[in-house]
This record gives structure tokens, sequence and C-alpha cells, in this order.
């Protein structure tokens, strides 16, 4: 998001008065080793999936699997509100879900390894409550049986 | 959030955050602050060297010894901070005139170039209508009424009518952008908004769609109307 003062009155209001669970601190799991001998997973809240698969609708708190090997052409974004200009994913993936960047990370040896599957959540929900309690822990807990080593996330 | 959830299963995350002031109240374990608009976490669309900066400054976070942190990255991206809405683009415009399917057979050639060139790559194909059937789709968007529940066979049974217009809208609005992207490429981004409302006849029949769903009284259609054209 651009830095609040840059945007008009309203705009700012709206993004200051979106629910937000508030905490005092934050969990912390050190690196197991370094990031270059690592799998590494990606989770998105841009409201992804390959295509065919059922697309999001407003409130959903389920995820989608895409797995890692998906090429980019074939991920498609439903999370599509106004709020926000979708020509950027049009013409390019990478811009909210860097598929094609890792790859190239791996390559160059910078990332050990890509985990086998990345997810998708749906963006912009206003009472995540069944997603903080339910389906992120779930996908925590799977990711680590899949033996992911860390988790980088991205936005819409 | 979801960055937490996952943490305390065991997991070290870094998370891209767009709302610097959500990131210092929900307290992500390492996130990255990026001043782009949303759309843009990683920057720039085709722009592989600035996405892995951002992409590099996030996993950086990585070799933090405790959490929270909150770092922000010094650069702006090229989006606009602003984006243009269709009442804002329509305010000084008089409405598009023409038929809009007419106008889809039109743009049909680029809109084929546009996805030969991207792979096949397309953000089309929410609704479960194949473009080559869009000239159908939009004769029933035109004449859709509230509550009329039927009229058009191409729906997917399992699709409730309000859903189904708006995953028909946005399946509509991607054909059009990408079809303008490929006869105009390097088009700034708010341009392609003023264009999409203000010069197709597209733009004219889904702000009128709208309108129809908002009169309606109905919360729900309301709602997709929204998601529409505000």
């Amino acid at each position: 998001m651009p830095r609040l003062e840059d945007l008009s009155e309203v705009a700012r209001q709206s993004q200051i008065n979106l629910p937000a669970f508030e905490h005092d601190d934050a969990p912390f799991v050190p690196l197991s080793k370094p990031l270059s001998e690592s799998m590494l997973g990606m989770v998105t809240t841009a409201g992804l999936h390959v295509i065919g698969d059922m697309p999001f609708s407003n409130g959903d708190q389920s995820y989608r699997v895409i797995p890692s090997s998906t090429p980019s052409s074939k991920i498609i974004q439903s999370h599509t509100s106004i709020g926000f200009d979708r020509t950027a994913f049009m013409r390019d993936v990478n811009i909210s879900f860097p598929i094609d960047r890792l790859r190239e990370l791996v390559d160059q040896g910078e990332i050990g390894s890509l985990a086998e599957n990345f997810y998708s959540f749906m963006g912009a929900n206003r009472n995540p409550k069944q997603m903080e309690e339910e389906t992120a822990p779930e996908l925590g807990r799977r990711m680590l049986e899949e033996g992911v080593d860390a988790v980088f996330l991205t936005p819409t | 959030m979801v960055a937490r959830a996952i943490e305390e299963t065991g997991l070290p995350t870094a998370t891209i955050v767009l709302v610097k002031e959500h990131a210092e109240r929900v307290k992500p374990p390492r996130a990255l602050f990026v001043p782009f608009p949303y759309g843009f976490a990683l920057g720039n669309p085709d722009d592989p060297p600035f996405q892995l900066k951002v992409l590099g400054a996030a996993l950086d976070l990585f070799a933090a010894e405790s959490a929270p942190v909150l770092a922000e990255f010094p650069e702006d991206g090229d989006a606009p901070v602003r984006l243009l809405q269709a009442t804002d683009a329509r305010k000084d415009a008089s409405n598009a005139g023409g038929d809009p399917a007419d106008e889809v057979t039109a743009l049909r050639g680029y809109y084929e170039r546009w996805t030969d060139d991207h792979d096949g790559r397309t953000q089309v194909g929410l609704s479960g209508v194949d473009q080559r059937r869009f000239r159908g789709l939009v004769k029933y968007m035109q004449s859709y009424q509230p509550g009329q529940d039927e009229g058009y066979a191409e729906k997917p049974a399992e699709t409730p009518t309000p859903r189904f217009l708006r995953l028909a809208s946005d399946d509509l609005k991607a054909f059009y952008f990408e079809a303008h992207m490929c006869q105009n490429p390097g088009q700034e981004n708010n341009n392609l908004q003023k264009w999409f409302w203000t010069e197709t006849a597209m733009g004219t029949m889904l702000a009128e769609l709208a309108e129809r769903l908002n009169a309606s009284g109905d919360e729900e259609l309301a709602r997709v109307a929204f998601g529409i054209a505000r």
C-alpha cells in the first residue's frame, strides 16, 4: 500500500478502520539451517488458484493447492475486487506470486529447494476467525509434514 | 495473521505487507512493508530485477534473531497511488455508445494474440463461459433484470445467478483489458481504467447493469453491483 499519508482521507480511514487482530508480541521460530539449504514454501492471500479449480468467493476461508511446478500461465486470480488493479497480475503473475523468481533463486543457489506445493487463501477477509483458528494452523501442520523449512507469504 | 498462525505451528515465516499500520498492530513475526498499491506486492510487473530486490529484502528477514521484525522497503514502484474508479472516470464523460457484443467480436483477435504471446496465460476463465461464447453472454447481461433466474443456458447450474453476474463481469473486464494491453502496450494503469469506463460500450453496459442491481433493493445484488462498478 502506498504510505497512508499519500491517500485521500476516505481511503486512509477505510484502511485504518479495517479490522485487525491486535497483538503485543509475535511467535518466533528460528530458521534451523541457512536458506540456501532450506526447502521454501509460499503462501499467498491473493485469492489465486490453478485454472479449473474452484474460484474463491467472498469470505471463503479455505485454501487452494498450487503445485510449485505449475506453469505461471495456469494460475488465475478469483479475488477480483475493483479496489485494486488487476491489470498488473494480468501482465505478470509474479507481481503477487513470484513463482518464476523463486525458481531463479533456487537455480542461483540462494534457496535450497521449493516445496512441492504452494498455497493460496482469499484476501480482504473481514472476519477471518476460521482461518486463524482452523485452516491456517492446519496448513502450517501440512507444510511441516511436507518437509518445508520456511514459508514466504504475499498479500493481494 | 496467516503468518502468525503458521509460525505458531513451528515454521519460520517472512511476509510482505502493504499496510504498515496493520502490521504494527497484528505483528507478523517477520514483515517487509512495501509502499506499493494492492495488486503490486512485488513492485512492478514484467520487471524481474526489481521484483528480485523486493523478494531478497523479504527473504533476508529470515536471518532475524527475534520477532516481531518490521522492515521497510526503501524504493517506490511505478504504479499510480490512487486507482481510478468507474464513478470518477465516468463523471465527465458521456456514455460510450455502440453494441458491446460487436465490440467483443472486434477485440477478439487482440485478446487471442495476447494469450498467444503469454504462453496461453489469461485471467479470463472464472465464469465457466468460453470467450468464444461471449456475444451470447453479453446479450444475456444486457437484458438481465433483477429477480430473473433463467434465460441463459451457458450459466453453470451450480453457480447462483448473482455470483455468476459478478464472475462474468470479471471475465469480460479481463478480456477487454488483455485485448487493450495487446493493442496498446505500455499503457499507464489508470489510462486503462479510463478507457474501459468511458470509451467502451462494455463499460457503459456494466455500469448500467450495476445501476439496475443497486436499484433492486436486494442486498446481495447490491453487493454484486459494488463489485462490478463503483
